[in-house]
C-alpha cells in the first residue's frame, strides 16, 4: 500500500514536472544512432613527410629479406629464410635487429590529452592544444601502410570496415535533448549486423538507414558511456571498450582502454576522434593475423620492426611486476552516419560476456599493476 | 556404362548416427537435431568400367576407383606470383622430385631451398595417376590423356585424375581437407558427380555437412510445423519463410516430392518437409534461420560427430568446436610454395613448417603453444573423419601404439586437432589465422560450426 501511494506520488511529480527540456534539435524520442563508416590510425601528415619523417620512411619486409639474404647465387633454405622471418613475426623479441626503426619525429599529432598532462613526450594538436598523447602515431608516423592516402592497412582496413559486416560498430545515443548543448548524455555501443548504404557515386554512406543490433553474438561489444554535448562536439567518459576491427576475414576485435570520444554530431552523421590506450599484445597480434606479410609487404610494414617500437614506445598501463607498459595512448579519425537502431525483442546475448570481457581487461591490467 | 548410387547398409548406419547425435553442447540443445536424417545421392551418370561413386562422410558422393579410393584432380589456381596446378588435358605432375620453392607466393623470392630434400616425395609418389588401359574408351566427361612419357591417364572433364597415397580405405577423402580459398594453395580436390537434387539447387560441405541451398546460395529450410500433405506456414509466415517453388515440368526423385499447398502453386519438398528461403538471411549459406523455433537447415547429409567430450563455445563471429575445457579446437593447413603445391600438414608429410609456424623451429615450443588435443584411455577412432592417432611430438609424426613419449590426440581427417595457450576464456579465438597467409598456406584455423560473418563452416 505504502508503495502505491509513493508510486502514485511519483507520476503525479512527474505529470507536474516541467515539460521536457529538448529543444528542437533533440532527435526523435530523444535518441539517435550512429553506425562507424570511417576508421583510420590518425596520423598527422605533412605534404612531403619531411617534417614528420626526416630520415625517410621504413622499409618493409621484402626490403629486410633482402637485406639479410642478398641475391647473390647462395642457396638457402626455407626453413631458415622465409620460415625463420615469419617465425619472427609470431614470436617477437626485443633483440637488436640489423635495421633502423624511423619514429615519427613530429611535433604536432592529432589525439587527445588522455592522462591531463602536458609533458616533454606529449604533441600538440593541429589546433594548438598542448599535452596529445598519441604514441602509436609515434610508431606508425612513418610506416608507409599507415600513411594516407595509399596505404595498404589505411586503405584496407577501412575499405574492410565498410564491406564487412562483422565491423559494424554502433553508438546509440540516447536521453539526448539537444544535439548542440547537453550536458547529459548516454552513448550506448553495440555491434549492427546490417551492410552501410554507399552513396550512388560510391563516396561516402547515406543517413537514414537501419542496422538491427547483434544480440546473438556481439555481446562484448556493448558498453554504457556517459557525455555530453557541447557546441554540438560529443565527448564521453573513458569507458574500457572492445570493438570489431576485422581485416581481410580473420575476426579479430581492437582492445581500447580509456576510450573516449570527441565527434562533431550532426542528424545525418559525425566526425571526430575516438582515443584511448590501445592495449599492445592485442594491437600486434589483432594486425599479424588480419594481414599477412605480402600485404605488410605492400606497406612496408615489417612488424618484428614495429613490435619492437610498440614496446619502446607504451605509454600506459604499466606491468606490476616488470614495469613495462602495456598500452600505447592512440588516436583514431572517425567518421559516423546516422542510422536507425533497431532493438530485436530478445535482449543482448552473453551481456555478461561483455562485462567479463571488460573485467578481463581490467583483470590484465589489475595484474600489470 | 550407366551405374547407380546406393549407400551401402554400413555407410549408411553411420551417416544415420551422424544425423542423429551432433556436436555436444552443454548450454544448449543441438540446433542440428531435427535435422532430415538421410544420405546423400548423386545422379546416374556413365562412367567407364572400373570407376563407381563412393560414399564420404564429409564431401558426399565421390568418383573413385575399383578399389573405391577417391578420385582426385588438381585444377590450375592462380595465386599470388603466378598459377599451379593442371589445366585440362595437361598433366603436371610427374615422378620429378622439385628442390627449391617456385616464389608463387609474394614477399619471398623463388629459388629457396625445400626441407628435408633425402626423404622429400616426387609428385607421383602422393599423387598416384590413374592409369587407362591403352583401349580404354571415352565416356561423357571421362577421356584418356596421354602423359609425357607415353602412359595414358584417365580424366574427368578434362581433369587428370589421381588417387593420394593418404586415403587409408574406400570412401575417404582425407587428401582435400582444406578450404580452397583467397590465398590458399593450389590443392587437389575430390571429383565428384553431380548430386542427385532438382535444378535450382545445389550442396555444399560444411563442418556440420553438406549443407541445400539454391543456386543463388540462399540457405533451404524446413519448418517442424509442416508434414509432407500440410503446412504450418501460411499468412504472415511466407512474408519471411518464402515457399522455395517448383515449375510445372519439375520431375520428383527419391527423396524429392512436389507439395502443392494451394491450388496451382507447387513447392519442393525433401524428405517428407516443404522447403522455404528465410528472407532475413544476410548471408548466402546462412544458419541465421536456424536462430527460429521450429525453423532448421537442410543438410543431405550430416557430418559425423566429434568426440563426446568435445562442445560447442559461442564466439564474436559465430559457433567453434571445442574442448571439454571449452578451448577451441584448431586445424593445421599447410602447401609448399613448390610448382607442385604438396601437402605439408599431415604426420606422414614433413613438419618443418609446422615447427617453423607453432614455435619458430622448435618442437617443445609447439607443444608448448598449441598442445594437441589428447585422446582418453579408452577412446578409440569414431569414423574416418574423427580418429584417435598415436604422435610422436618431437617428431610432430606418427609413432607406434604406446611408444614411449608418443600421445594419444584425437585427429580430424587424420590430422591433429590442437589448442592454443593464448586462448584464456572459452569463446576466444586468438589463433585464428595464426600463419602465413592468415593460416590459410601455413597455419592455424578454428573449427568453426558457424560462421554469421566469414563462412567460415564452409568450403
Amino acid at each position: 500500500m505504502k508503495h502505491s501511494l509513493l508510486a502514485s506520488a511519483a507520476a503525479a511529480a512527474l505529470l507536474v514536472a516541467p515539460a521536457a527540456k529538448a529543444d528542437d534539435t533533440a532527435p526523435p524520442n530523444r535518441t539517435i544512432g550512429y553506425v562507424v563508416s570511417g576508421l583510420y590510425w590518425a596520423v598527422y601528415q605533412t605534404a612531403d613527410g619531411k617534417a614528420e619523417c626526416p630520415d625517410g620512411l621504413n622499409d618493409g619486409p621484402r626490403e629486410h629479406f633482402k637485406a639479410l639474404f642478398p641475391d647473390n647465387g647462395t642457396k638457402r633454405p626455407v626453413v631458415d629464410t622465409q620460415l625463420k622471418r615469419e617465425a619472427e613475426g609470431y614470436f617477437p623479441t626485443m633483440t637488436e635487429e640489423p635495421f633502423t626503426f624511423h619514429l615519427s619525429q613530429s611535433k604536432i599529432a592529432k589525439g587527445l590529452n588522455l592522462d591531463g598532462k602536458a609533458d616533454d613526450n606529449d604533441f600538440v594538436s593541429p589546433d594548438g592544444e598542448k599535452g596529445i598523447d598519441n604514441q602509436l602515431f609515434r610508431v606508425l608516423g612513418c610506416v608507409r601502410g599507415y600513411r594516407a592516402p595509399d596505404g595498404d592497412a589505411y586503405f584496407f582496413d577501412n575499405n574492410t570496415l565498410i564491406t564487412d559486416r562483422y565491423d559494424r560498430w554502433l553508438f546509440e545515443l540516447t536521453d539526448v535533448d539537444s544535439l548542440v548543448n547537453d550536458d547529459d548524455v548516454t552513448v550506448t555501443t553495440y555491434r549492427g549486423l546490417d551492410g552501410l548504404l554507399k552513396k550512388a557515386d560510391g563516396n561516402g554512406m547515406l543517413a537514414g538507414g537501419s542496422q538491427v543490433i547483434d544480440v546473438k553474438w556481439g555481446g562484448r561489444y556493448v558498453a554504457k558511456i556517459k557525455g555530453k554535448i557541447k557546441d554540438g562536439v560529443l565527448t564521453t567518459e573513458p569507458t574500457d571498450v572492445t570493438f570489431p576491427w576485422a581485416t581481410f576475414g580473420v575476426p579479430t576485435d581492437r582492445e581500447m582502454r580509456g576510450m573516449r570520444m570527441q565527434v562533431k554530431v550532426l542528424p545525418t552523421g559525425g566526425t571526430g576522434l575516438i582515443a584511448g590506450y590501445t592495449d599492445l599484445e592485442n594491437w600486434y597480434r589483432q594486425t599479424l593475423r588480419s594481414s599477412s606479410t605480402h600485404h605488410q609487404a605492400y606497406g612496408q610494414v615489417s612488424l618484428p620492426s614495429v613490435y619492437r617500437a610498440l614496446r619502446r614506445a607504451a605509454d600506459g598501463h604499466p606491468d606490476p611486476k616488470t614495469g613495462e607498459n602495456t598500452t600505447l595512448s592512440s588516436a583514431l579519425d572517425v567518421t559516423l552516419t546516422q542510422v536507425h537502431i533497431i532493438h530485436p525483442d530478445r535482449p543482448v546475448a552473453q551481456a555478461d560476456e561483455a562485462t567479463k570481457t571488460a573485467e578481463a581487461v581490467k583483470e590484465r591490467a589489475g595484474a600489470r599493476r | 556404362m550407366k551405374k547407380s548410387f546406393m549407400l551401402t547398409a554400413a555407410a549408411m548406419a553411420a551417416v544415420l548416427l551422424a544425423g542423429a547425435a551432433h556436436a555436444q553442447d552443454r548450454s544448449r540443445a543441438p540446433r542440428d537435431a531435427k535435422s532430415l536424417i538421410g544420405a546423400e545421392r548423386a545422379k546416374d551418370v556413365p562412367m567407364p568400367p572400373g570407376f563407381k561413386i563412393m560414399p564420404s562422410e564429409i564431401d558426399g558422393p565421390v568418383f573413385a576407383d575399383a578399389n573405391g579410393m577417391t578420385l582426385y584432380k588438381w585444377q590450375l589456381k592462380a595465386l599470388r606470383n603466378g598459377s599451379a596446378g593442371e589445366r585440362k588435358n595437361e598433366p603436371a605432375c610427374y615422378d620429378v622430385k622439385t628442390t627449391e620453392t617456385a616464389g608463387l607466393m609474394s614477399p619471398y623470392p623463388p629459388g629457396l631451398v625445400l626441407p628435408e630434400l633425402d626423404t622429400r616425395p616426387a609428385c607421383t609418389d602422393v599423387w598416384k595417376p590413374v592409369y587407362a588401359a591403352a583401349n580404354s574408351k571415352a565416356i561423357d566427361k571421362w577421356t584418356v590423356l596421354t602423359r609425357k612419357d607415353g602412359t595414358k591417364q584417365w580424366a574427368y572433364d578434362g581433369f587428370a585424375l589421381y588417387t593420394s597415397v593418404l586415403d587409408r580405405a574406400p570412401g575417404e577423402v582425407a587428401a582435400a581437407p582444406k578450404k580452397a580459398r583467397g590465398d590458399a594453395p593450389s590443392y587437389r580436390e575430390a571429383v565428384k558427380p553431380p548430386s542427385d537434387i532438382p535444378p535450382g539447387f545445389e550442396v555444399t560441405s560444411t563442418t556440420r555437412g553438406r549443407l541445400l541451398s539454391t543456386t543463388s546460395q540462399q540457405s533451404v529450410y524446413f519448418f517442424d510445423g509442416d508434414t509432407a500433405t500440410k503446412t504450418g506456414c501460411t499468412g504472415d509466415c511466407t512474408q519471411t519463410w518464402k515457399p522455395i517453388l517448383a515449375p510445372s515440368v519439375g520431375q520428383t526423385t527419391e527423396g524429392w516430392t512436389i507439395f502443392e499447398r494451394s491450388p496451382g502453386v507447387r513447392q519442393w519438398a525433401f524428405r517428407g518437409k516443404p522447403l522455404y528461403i528465410n528472407v532475413l538471411d544476410r548471408e548466402g549459406r546462412s544458419q541465421e534461420g536456424s536462430d527460429t523455433p521450429g525453423w532448421h537447415n537442410v543438410y543431405l547429409q550430416m557430418s559425423p560427430p566429434p568426440p563426446k567430450a568435445f562442445t560447442v563455445q559461442v564466439t564474436s563471429s559465430g559457433e567453434v568446436l571445442a574442448d571439454a575445457a571449452g578451448k577451441t579446437i584448431y586445424t593445421y593447413a599447410c602447401a609448399d610454395d613448390s610448382v607442385d603445391q604438396l601437402n605439408c600438414d599431415h604426420p606422414s608429410e614433413t613438419q618443418a613448417y609446422r615447427f617453423g609456424m607453432c614455435g619458430a623451429g622448435d618442437p617443445d615450443r609447439c607443444l608448448a603453444t598449441f598442445p594437441y588435443v589428447l585422446a582418453g584411455k579408452d577412446d578409440q577412432s569414431l569414423s574416418q573423419t574423427w580418429t584417435v592417432e598415436w604422435i610422436d611430438p618431437k617428431t610432430g609424426k606418427f609413432a607406434e601404439v604406446n611408444a614411449p613419449g608418443a600421445l594419444k590426440v584425437w585427429a580430424y581427417r587424420q590430422r591433429p586437432v590442437y589448442t592454443y595457450a593464448g586462448d584464456k576464456r572459452p569463446g576466444d579465438i586468438n589463433a585464428d589465422g595464426f600463419g602465413e597467409f592468415r593460416g590459410l598456406r601455413n597455419g592455424y584455423k578454428a573449427l568453426w560450426l558457424r560462421d554469421d560473418f566469414y563462412n567460415g563452416a564452409g568450403d
